[in-house]
């Protein structure tokens, strides 16, 4: 047997172990799995994401669009008109929440540090939901583009958006893959596209030097609007099911190459992007202090005055280092 | 090896006469604790905290297990309370005095 033989082997023999496993069999991970997370026993690992604060601790040398990302926390999804839901896989899932404030941004992070350089990738099976509402006038009944009429609900022109994204830096040099689904623009119309940043994120040291000064609910991945593109002009539908206490599970799949620092391929439900000319720009300034940075973390935001949800059930990072 | 969680619930808000933290879902918990610093203390303020549970994350009634806790905005104080159900917040309120306190609320869970 030659030695392709032998890692083909191999291959096969790791795709039929991984396929029989009632877990991961819903993943398709690059061939070493770093971390496997379907948050029944904890947020393991996965935590608000936090500003810098200065040597005494003093909150208010935090960048003001930093400080209030929201604690994330074990969901089962109780809602009031059927209980509780559950996850995809167990009870719980990881949830994060806005608050009820236009721009409001609630992000959770997993900091890991790299092992090789190749193909990095980040699976998840994910929902989101705006709020239920309970009472009010006949205004409930519409946002935006949606009225009710027994299929489409309000709620839904209610949610903004939804990132998944890295924070990832070798030899010096740091960068972002970044992508964002926008469900929804500030007057609750439907947009539903992908989208990326062509700028990379702004950063407390370029704060500290007087460059900028963003309030609490800028968009911290890129406060300029005009800083980011469509990846097309097709809509993405997804399935938000007609009322906010339906919850389906949508699959996510996010490959770069931290090789070559670029984004490969992006893949929602049964739609798969090439991502390859969509741009990773990296920062002017050489950064110390954070060789081999490897942080994935997802976020979700709020346009309007209401909470916004992105529920994770389950969610796989792997490499083929 | 128990479960548990730390959630910084506010790290700096004004209390201006009523604040109420964003709901909190606890199902997978046992206990709870919540703690209240007063960064900027308002002495002479009275400000009474209450535990608030939730059947859905929407409407609110005071934990019947707990009573309401006074305090005279300063230093610290900590809330402990069982019997959680799946929805959790706590209500401060400033009864008397003029200046507002600042408030770092945490939430500790465990299973």
């Amino acid at each position: 047997m030659t030695t392709p033989d032998v890692a083909s082997t191999a291959a096969g023999l790791r795709d039929a172990i991984r396929s029989s496993d009632l877990r991961l069999s819903k993943f398709n991970p690059l061939p070493r799995i770093l971390t496997f997370d379907d948050f029944n026993q904890g947020a393991h690992g996965w935590v608000e994401l936090g500003g810098n604060y200065n040597g005494r601790g003093d909150l208010d040398s935090m960048d003001e669009h930093f400080r209030d990302f929201r604690p994330p926390m074990l969901s089962n999804q109780s809602f009031f008109d059927v209980g509780t839901h559950g996850g995809m896989t167990g009870t719980y899932s990881l949830k994060l929440a806005t608050r009820n404030a236009p721009g409001h941004t609630a992000t959770a992070i997993r900091r890991l540090t790299m092992s090789g350089r190749g193909l990095l990738q980040i699976e998840a099976y994910i929902a989101w939901k705006g709020e239920a509402n309970l009472g009010g006038g006949e205004e409930a009944n519409s946002y935006g583009d949606i009225s009710w009429d027994a299929n489409s609900h309000p709620t839904e022109a209610q949610f903004g958006a939804f990132t998944v994204a890295t924070d990832l830096s070798h030899d010096g040099i740091r960068y972002h893959n970044v992508m964002r689904f926008q469900n929804a623009d500030e007057d609750g119309r439907i947009i539903q596209k992908w989208m990326y940043p062509t700028v990379a994120e702004p950063t407390p040291h370029e704060r500290f030097e007087g460059k900028h000064d963003y309030g609490r609910y800028a968009d911290f991945t890129a406060p300029d609007p005009k800083d980011w593109t469509y990846l097309n002009d097709v809509r993405q539908e997804a399935c938000y099911n007609e009322v906010p206490t339906k919850v389906n599970w949508h699959y996510l799949r996010f490959l770069i190459d931290t090789k070559t620092r670029s984004n490969v391929e992006l893949q929602f439900n049964n739609d798969t992007y090439d991502l390859r000319d969509v741009p990773v720009p990296p920062y002017a300034e050489k950064y110390e202090s954070l060789e081999s940075l490897l942080n994935f973390y997802f976020s979700v935001r709020t346009l309007g005055p209401h909470r916004n949800f992105l529920f994770l059930d389950s969610v796989v990072i792997s490499t083929d280092w | 090896m128990r479960q548990s969680q730390s959630a910084v619930m506010e790290r700096g808000v004004d209390l201006h006469s009523v604040h109420e933290t964003e709901p909190f879902e606890v199902a997978w918990a046992g206990e709870a604790r919540w703690y209240v610093q007063f960064l900027r203390p308002a002495p002479g303020s009275r400000v009474e905290f209450r535990v608030q549970i939730s059947p859905d994350g929407l409407t609110w009634i005071d934990h019947d297990g707990v009573e309401p806790v006074a305090s005279e905005a300063v230093g610290m104080l900590s809330i402990p309370v069982t019997g959680i159900g799946h929805w959790l917040r706590l209500r401060s309120e400033q009864t008397t005095g003029d200046e507002a306190p600042m408030l770092r609320i945490y939430l500790e869970l465990k299973e």
